[in-house]
């Protein structure tokens, strides 16, 4: 198996994990926040390895760049529309689960 | 079994799930998300079809653009639905019924799914695309067309087959006999050039013949072939943001605009949005521009182009959009759009061609030609389309805040 290849299952791999074990927080977790922080990771991390595994068997140095280009814009962009919906959730009024029901 | 129909299985069960539960769910605020959902979902499912242009727009339309607008109307008309006693409505369930087995009647005719005999992969297909991308124009400064391949009797073909199509998808043995290679329609060189793809019959071109035409054969289709149809489906769009005007537009009062929430005081959102607009907008005009050469084109663009104004408007107020895009402004180009498309038509027609016929615009090179009238044409639909998603937001929040 060439180089690039194992570095790309590698990569894949890893996003894959991330993904299944943000799906399994937003399953799993307490509360909106926790959750949306579950989600999160899989928007941000997780897509940035899958993206960057492509890179590597991807032939065509026109669609490296490209993905390359989207993996950053949604590096930049997944956290922010996370952080607007907690903001948001935030001023309505809604507040964070603590063990006990303290707040 | 194998990968492509698993997914495809998996996809239309995912999308079955959401559908159901679109209906189910109580809450209309996530009724709006699971569409959004829906419609992500069947864009992954064209990806697996290899429609790069359906799934594109399913995805800047349905999963974007619809997304926005229907939880602005979700503003106006509360967030739950109704109670309602569910009682079985014999009437409606036997209409839905009988609509659906007429559409599924009605697809027992279509060609089976990936059938290499269907009609659109002989009737005006391959002579469009060779005509578009090819030497079959006898375009000054292209590719000469190979040794032994009549042009004209090609450009003559009516794309009739001659003899029976044999029902197995996978026996190509006919075509070997059939009008295509016995008139000389087929290119014997590219086969050989062209070995991956070397089924006969398809690869009429030659694979690096793109300059100057137009290889989306999507966009060959929708702009020239059935260029009539996209002119009127401009002209919906046109229709409807012009009845929302007239529908839901109200004289001003005092204080339209202060109202609703303003979040240009929340720094993360306020950078990060005036860095990604304008990448917005050079998406935008990328996919208008480059409608004809790939997926996407005046429509997909033209919805991106008005994510980018929404966003702004969200973001730093309507205030600071009516600013940008003042609404006479937006109106106007509205309209411009229509103008555009139809103008184009009209010129081919003052060139001495007939309606919509791009080749006119350029005699020496009609390949040019057809690219620069697919492109303007193209920034006519971009331009109507995004201008009325822009004016449907505004009415949308317009009427909330008064």
């Amino acid at each position: 198996m060439p180089w690039n290849e194992v570095v790309c299952t590698v990569l894949l791999a890893l996003g894959c994990v991330i993904t299944f074990s943000g799906s399994y927080g937003v399953l799993r977790f307490p509360d909106f926040y926790a959750r949306l922080h579950a989600a999160g990771k899989t928007d941000s991390l997780a897509q940035v390895l899958i993206l960057l595994g492509l890179v590597f068997v991807t032939p065509d140095v026109l669609t490296q760049i490209k993905l390359l280009m989207v993996a950053f814009i949604l590096l930049i962009v997944a956290p922010t529309a996370t952080f607007a919906i907690t903001k948001a959730a935030h001023l309505d009024g809604l507040r964070p689960w603590t063990r006990g029901g303290r707040q | 079994m194998n990968a492509v129909v698993l997914i495809d299985t998996l996809l239309l069960l995912l999308v079955t799930v959401t559908a159901v539960a679109i209906i189910e769910v109580r809450s209309l605020y996530a009724s709006a998300i699971l569409t959004g959902i829906y419609s992500l979902l069947m864009a992954l499912v064209w990806v697996n079809m290899h429609s790069m242009d359906v799934s594109f727009t399913e995805a800047a339309v349905g999963g974007g653009i619809s997304t926005i607008l229907l939880i602005g109307t979700l503003v106006h008309v509360g967030r739950d639905e109704k109670p309602i006693k569910k009682r079985l409505h014999v009437p409606a369930l036997v209409f839905t019924a009988l609509t659906g087995a007429a559409l599924i009647y009605g697809t027992l005719d279509m060609p089976r799914f990936g059938d290499p005999a269907a009609p659109i992969h002989h009737y005006r297909v391959p002579e469009m695309m060779a005509q578009t991308v090819g030497f079959v124009n006898g375009t000054p400064g292209k590719q000469k067309p190979p040794e032994g391949f009549d042009v004209e009797r090609y450009r003559r073909f009516d794309g009739r087959i001659t003899g029976p199509i044999p029902d197995d998808p996978k026996d190509t043995a006919w075509r070997e006999n059939s009008a295509l290679r016995l008139e000389g329609l087929m290119v014997p060189q590219v086969h050989a050039a062209h070995e991956p793809h070397a089924e006969p019959g398809h690869h009429l071109h030659p694979p690096d013949d793109f300059n100057g035409h137009v290889p989306n054969s999507v966009t060959s289709l929708l702009a020239a072939y059935r260029g009539y149809d996209t002119m009127f489906e401009t002209t919906v769009i046109f229709t409807a943001g012009v009845s929302l005007i007239l529908l839901l537009r109200r004289p001003r009062r005092e204080g339209y605009l202060q109202s609703g929430a303003v979040m240009s005081d929340q720094v993360i959102l306020r950078v990060v949005s005036k860095l990604s607009i304008p990448f917005i907008l050079i998406f935008g005009f990328y996919v208008i521009t480059h409608g004809e050469l790939g997926p996407g084109g005046g429509f997909q663009g033209g919805v991106v182009l008005a994510t980018a104004f929404i966003l702004y408007a969200l973001i730093f107020g309507r205030a600071a959009l009516y600013r940008v895009v003042p609404p006479p402004v937006s109106d106007i180009l509205t309209g411009v759009g229509v103008l555009i498309y139809s103008g184009t038509g009209a010129v081919c027609m003052l060139l001495g061609g007939k309606f919509l016929d791009y080749s006119m615009l350029n005699r020496e090179l009609p390949g040019d030609g057809e690219s620069l009238g697919m492109t303007l044409v193209e920034y006519g639909v971009g331009i109507t389309v995004s201008m009325v998603m822009l004016t449907i937001f505004n009415q949308l929040a317009e009427e909330r805040s008064t």
